[in-house]
């Protein structure tokens, strides 16, 4: 399993690239094999139908735009959408209000930047090692963890809801919703951990 | 460089898109100067990746597909026209004003609103927030009530978190307050300390109703907060008492 999400992966990637050679044929691959769960995560966030369409168009044509800056070796395709998803989805509901807070408010557009330098792509741990590393390895983390678990970051991320929120949703003690994410949190985080122990290990033997 | 850090829990929602606030902004001013946060912030994004690819799809519309296709050979169209009338200017390294494509989309239009904004900004701000502040900080227009702590109100608080400036003078110790709710607290420049610790520029401190504490800036410069509460002080000393109606 791990070995075809893997390969899975690296299609995503290929036809991300070929698109920045300007490829509707690859274009048109991407489309039809991320779409439905690009337009999943939408309503899951809360957009209706419609609107779910209407972002999953948004998406696409920023994907098609910004192909030429992706980078596999700092990020997985499917890593890549989802920020531009996340993104589109912030700036599409404050389209009307500029005076808000935007997403290259939050996240750096080298689309915005006189600089191709921005900070996150300029530090050590960066595109060169880092997440190629371990593609599978955030997955194989979610698909591990108790349900009870995975349903709360699910929580966090598609429905932006706060711990007291969750609470009253799952009709839980906020101290076991706590500690649940805690407990996610952790695993997560040991991950980060055995990453960096990793680079640390990759760039000792570079130098 | 920061020794004081955004509990995971908040890089995690930042990750998630779901700090769209002044929480947010005051996230991405910390990132911009901690890796260590930025790595774990993008691997929360890996995992939104993976949340993605591990889900079951929706249903599309029919039409989404030959849509999608008009879509594109418009932009595509469009930005060969974009390309041509500007190819010159773009020796050029500042915005030019005459780059404004008249046929593109709404959200474009913005865009082009918004790197002007952006590159008319002070540069020696933080990048999140450029786009809000008319100037650096010695030059705003601070108000206060007393010489020794002045603020300066953020132009995006809303009915969640209020944003707020705060600059203590070199030297000036608050008085001494609790805060009904949490109160999240970036170092912009100089230091303060209170009895739990050192703090300086990129530090990141959350107190909450439990924290009774009383800042002091350094004696050599004035420090110069970036603070976010989800609830108004409440001050407790005696000269807290006295301050206490004139803060909102
Ligand atoms: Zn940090």
């Amino acid at each position: 399993m791990t070995q075809s999400t893997q390969s899975n992966a690296q299609y995503l990637n290929q036809l991300v690239l070929q698109i920045a050679q300007n490829n509707e044929q690859a274009y048109l691959e991407l489309f039809e094999s991320c779409a439905g769960r690009l337009k999943a995560y939408a309503i899951k966030c809360g957009s209706s139908a419609s609107d779910a369409e209407d972002l999953l168009q948004e998406c696409m044509l920023t994907v098609w735009k910004k192909a030429p800056q992706f980078n596999p070796k700092s990020a997985s395709a499917m890593t890549w959408m989802y920020t531009i998803i996340r993104n589109r989805r912030i700036d599409v509901l404050r389209k009307e209000k500029p005076n808000l807070i935007q997403s290259f408010d939050l996240w750096p557009d080298s689309d915005f930047e006189q600089t191709h330098s921005d900070q996150f792509s300029s530090s050590l741990l960066d595109d060169d090692v880092e997440s190629d590393l371990n593609v599978n390895l955030v997955r194989i983390l979610i698909e591990s963890l108790p349900e009870e678990q995975r349903q709360i970051v699910y929580k966090v991320y598609f429905e932006g809801k706060s711990h007291s929120e969750i609470s009253l949703d799952l009709g839980l003690p906020l101290g076991t919703i706590k500690s649940r994410l805690r407990l996610a949190m952790k695993k997560l985080d040991n991950l980060a951990k055995e990453q960096m122990t990793w680079l640390i290990i990759i760039l000792l033997t570079n130098f | 460089m920061a020794n004081y850090h955004p509990a995971d829990e908040l890089l995690m929602q930042f990750a998630a898109g779901q700090l769209t606030n002044a929480l947010g902004i005051q996230t991405a001013c910390h990132l911009e100067s901690c890796q260590q946060c930025q790595h774990k912030v993008r691997l929360y994004e890996q995992l939104g990746g993976d949340l993605i690819d591990i889900s079951t799809p929706t249903e599309v519309d029919s039409g989404a597909k030959s849509r999608l296709l008009t879509n594109l050979h418009k932009l595509r169209a469009d930005s060969a026209e974009t390309s041509a009338t500007s190819s010159n200017a773009a020796t050029g390294n500042t915005a030019t004003d005459n780059t404004f494509a008249n046929n593109t989309g709404a959200i474009e239009d913005l865009d082009e609103l918004y790197k002007k904004q952006l590159s008319g900004a002070n540069q020696r701000l933080p990048r999140p927030l450029r786009r809000f502040l008319p100037d650096y900080y010695e030059n705003l227009p601070w108000s206060g009530f007393s010489k020794s702590i002045q603020s300066y109100d953020l132009p995006f608080s809303d009915d969640q978190y209020t944003a707020r400036f705060y600059k203590i003078a070199a030297g000036s110790e608050l008085p001494q307050h609790t805060h009904r709710g949490n109160e999240f607290t970036l170092v912009m420049s100089g230091s303060f300390s209170d009895l739990s610790g050192d703090y300086n520029p990129g530090d990141f401190v959350l107190a909450d109703s439990s924290t009774h504490h009383q800042p002091r800036a350094h004696e050599k410069e004035d420090c110069i907060c970036f603070a976010v509460t989800d609830a108004p002080l409440k001050m407790t000393g005696f000269f807290g008492r006295m301050l206490n109606p004139f803060l909102k």
